[in-house]
């Protein structure tokens, strides 16, 4: 009964925490998590950390961060690799005053994951995944290929052109496209640069992506954001949001579809999946695009992190599964079913708390602005990637953040920068990475 | 159908040769990026290529700060008077109205066969999802009509939404019968999307690779062909025998939500099949019936009953 107390608060408090900490630009979870158990392991000597306490407290973190990590990106514009897509649609509601609207449907689609990962990840799982990933593991490495070639050749050209057809029109149409490849291949360069000989010291190695992420994704928002001067709309306090069924629905099939997609296949990250499924189900809509990407995030989060808990299964995806496994791999089916309870309380504790945390946010921008926020946020990243990587890492991170300009300033896709880990892994998987790392001279 | 439908239907095309799902398990994706990329190929030539170099006679480019639905009625209206005069095909370009970087002024262009005009309507400010976005409309013209001097044969819809990022284009073809047909985009599923392309790409690809990768290729564009055959346009699939696109089997429309997943999810689970058939290893319960039961009928089913239920009164 103590035990299941202890697992009870540790799952209370993980999602709480986690919730408050997914506010914070710039932190991603799987540092905390890194952190915490650190700290554990020095304070019980490791003992506690294989128990059912910390699997409680881990899921709770990751679903709570997961439902909650919109906040930074709507309101400062500072995502993660994952809640990448949400940026853009977010500031235009943003810009509108209606930033907590963006949340709160985003939170819905969260919701939606939840339910799915709840009701059909948890009969269905043990049965299907185990055979699913004996027949697809040989072939993940194509699928991942396929994904790229996809992203790569679904990006159209942007630029209307009025005049004459030609070539002059054809080399304007296809700046953006051009933009959109280059950005592709630096940050896949700079992906085996950093995987194969990394200018980050040994001691950090842990954190050896942090930079890249925070360079390719965060950074040139924030410094658009403060370049552009551009103030928003003061925010509506509306306590609902006017999302129907259908939209509720539509979307949420869409993000767990491509969350599920994300949380199985290596590398893929829910952004990338749920736009992949926002394409298969052909979403145009804004609020739609907003809970499909809510659903994908926590799919991938936190399904990616049950997988490892799945009977038959084992699998470790994400940062989260690869820590636990360090600590040994559960056999039996009661892991699973605490891992899913924990998920469900911590579920609901993070959607009590959407709306309050981002009232609070809110109250911060308007006392503060959005600029200086803007700046504290820049500040808290580059100290975290500081803190955890060096100076080189910050080094990196100034390349990566010169990489992630180039979409921002060309309209092209950002999502392009997810080359700096789809391409080394990809070619890692079909088992020809070294061979490129020493063509580049990486070996 | 879009872009992913296409690719996944391509992917599942190649997935079909025991020798690509041999290679893949092997290391060796290019049998599946081959499936892939030649499924979505016949749109990226047409939107990344050919579109460019499609010459018009006449632009239509409405001001957003006073749009004028007469002007673009009359400019359409002149195309194809001037088609029947000349008895020679005149191509005409609808720029759309952007008011905003992710704000659009929608008008339609309305083909009035019974009547003989052309109407132009504008709509109501809306963001590039289609939302109304709640912005004051700026002034101008609203509606507009113009007669013409022959008779229009369709082809295509009566109704042109000109909605947000590129506008179409028209080519107003004078036909044998004294009547002139507006061609919607012609540069569109033209040579890319015919028999002989297909073929031509599955030459290049058993030349360069492998002969089976040369059936693969050309099955993959072969799919997208007759995937796109079932919508609405159609696709000139005999070029360069014939000139004009086929008639499309209206079955499905492109942007439709059902048609996509359901081709893309039924993609998946063929591409899982073919997969699990070539593996040693043999699941008690996992054979074509069941995995095409439950995989896709019943996921079809549900859907199905879904869609009912929206559109319940």
């Amino acid at each position: 009964m103590a035990a299941l107390f202890t697992c009870v608060v540790c799952a209370l408090v993980g999602a709480a925490v986690a919730s408050l900490l997914a506010c914070i630009p710039g932190l991603h979870i799987y540092n905390v998590l890194a952190l915490t158990a650190l700290a554990f392991q020095a304070w019980s000597g490791g003992g506690w950390l294989a128990g059912e306490a910390f699997t409680a407290l881990t899921v709770a973190m990751t679903v709570g961060y997961a439902m909650l990590n919109t906040v930074p990106s709507v309101f400062l514009a500072a995502p993660d690799e994952s809640a990448l897509f949400t940026v853009l649609p977010g500031q235009k509601y943003l810009m509108a005053g209606r930033g907590r609207e963006a949340v709160l449907i985003t939170a819905a689609g969260g919701a939606v994951g939840l339910f799915a990962i709840c009701l059909v990840l948890a009969p269905l799982g043990p049965r299907l995944l185990p055979v699913i990933w004996t027949v697809l593991r040989p072939h993940a490495h194509w699928v991942l290929w396929c994904v790229i070639a996809f992203m790569l050749m679904s990006e159209w050209p942007r630029r209307v052109a009025i005049g004459v057809p030609g070539w002059r029109r054809f080399l304007a149409a296809w700046r953006n496209l051009g933009v959109g490849l280059l950005t592709f291949l630096l940050s896949g360069l700079l992906g085996f640069l950093l995987l194969y000989r990394s200018p980050i010291p040994p001691e950090f190695a842990f954190q050896n992506l942090l930079p890249a992420f925070a360079g390719l994704f965060t950074l040139p928002w924030l410094l658009l954001n403060l370049a552009a001067r551009a103030t928003p709309l003061p925010q509506r306090a509306d306590r609902g949001v006017p999302l129907d069924v259908p939209t509720l629905l539509h979307g949420g099939l869409a993000g767990v579809l491509g969350g599920g997609f994300a949380a199985f296949i290596p590398v893929i990250t829910g952004g990338v999946g749920g736009f992949l499924a926002g394409h298969a189900t052909a979403i145009r809509n804004d609020r739609m695009f907003l809970v499909s990407q809510g659903a994908a995030k926590v799919v991938y989060y936190v399904a990616g992190l049950l997988l490892f808990f799945v009977p038959g299964l084992h699998t470790a995806r994400g940062g989260a599964a690869a820590m636990l496994m360090t600590f040994g791999v559960p056999q039996d089916r009661a892991a699973w079913f605490l891992a899913l309870a924990a998920a469900a309380l911590a579920g609901a504790v993070a959607c009590a708390l959407v709306s309050p945390l981002t009232s609070l946010t809110i109250a911060a921008v308007a006392r503060f602005g959005c600029r200086r926020l803007s700046w504290a946020s820049l500040a808290l990243i580059l100290a975290v990637v500081l803190t955890a990587t060096g100076g080189r890492g910050l080094a990196v991170a100034v390349v990566a953040a010169g990489i992630g300009l180039l979409p921002v300033l060309f309209g092209s896709r950002r999502m392009n920068c997810l080359g700096v880990i789809l391409l080394p892994m990809a070619c890692n998987l079909s088992g020809f990475g070294p061979a490129v790392a020493r063509a580049l001279g990486l070996l | 159908m879009k872009g992913i439908a296409h690719f996944a239907a391509g992917v599942a095309v190649a997935s079909c040769f025991p020798q690509a799902v041999q290679a893949g398990a092997d290391g060796n994706p290019l049998p599946f990026l081959i499936g892939g990329a030649c499924g979505l190929l016949p749109d990226t030539l047409d939107f990344k290529f050919s579109r460019f170099f499609f010459r018009h006679d006449v632009e239509v480019v409405p001001d957003p700060l006073r749009p004028d639905a007469q002007t673009i009625a009359d400019a359409v209206a002149l195309a194809v008077n001037r088609a029947w005069e000349t008895q020679r095909p005149v191509r005409i370009r609808l720029h759309t109205i952007r008011l905003a970087t992710d704000v659009w002024l929608p008008y339609e262009i309305t083909f009035d066969v019974a009547g003989r005009r052309v109407l132009a309507r504008c709509g109501s400010p809306v963001d590039t999802g289609g939302n109304a976005v709640g912005r004051t409309e700026p002034a101008g013209r609203r509606g507009g009509a113009a007669n013409l001097a022959c008779g229009i044969k369709l082809e295509y819809r009566a109704t042109t939404p000109v909605d947000m990022l590129e506008g179409p284009t028209f080519t107003m073809e004078p036909t044998a019968d004294g009547r002139v047909v507006p061609r919607f985009i012609e540069w569109h599923r033209q040579w890319s999307h015919s028999l002989l392309a297909a073929a031509g790409l599955g030459l290049l690809a058993a030349l360069a690779a492998a002969p089976y990768l040369g059936l693969v290729a050309a099955g993959a564009a072969l799919a997208h062909v007759l995937a796109d055959q079932l919508g609405f346009m159609g696709s000139n699939l005999f070029f360069p025998f014939r000139a004009e696109r086929s008639a499309g089997l209206q079955r499905v429309h492109s942007e439709s939500a059902a048609a996509n997943l359901l081709t893309v999810w039924g993609a998946c689970v063929l591409i899982f099949w073919n997969l699990y058939r070539n593996m040693a290893v043999n699941v008690p319960g996992w054979n074509l019936l069941s995995v095409a039961v439950y995989g896709l009928v019943v996921p079809a089913g549900v859907g199905l009953a879904w869609r009912r239920w929206r559109r319940r009164p």
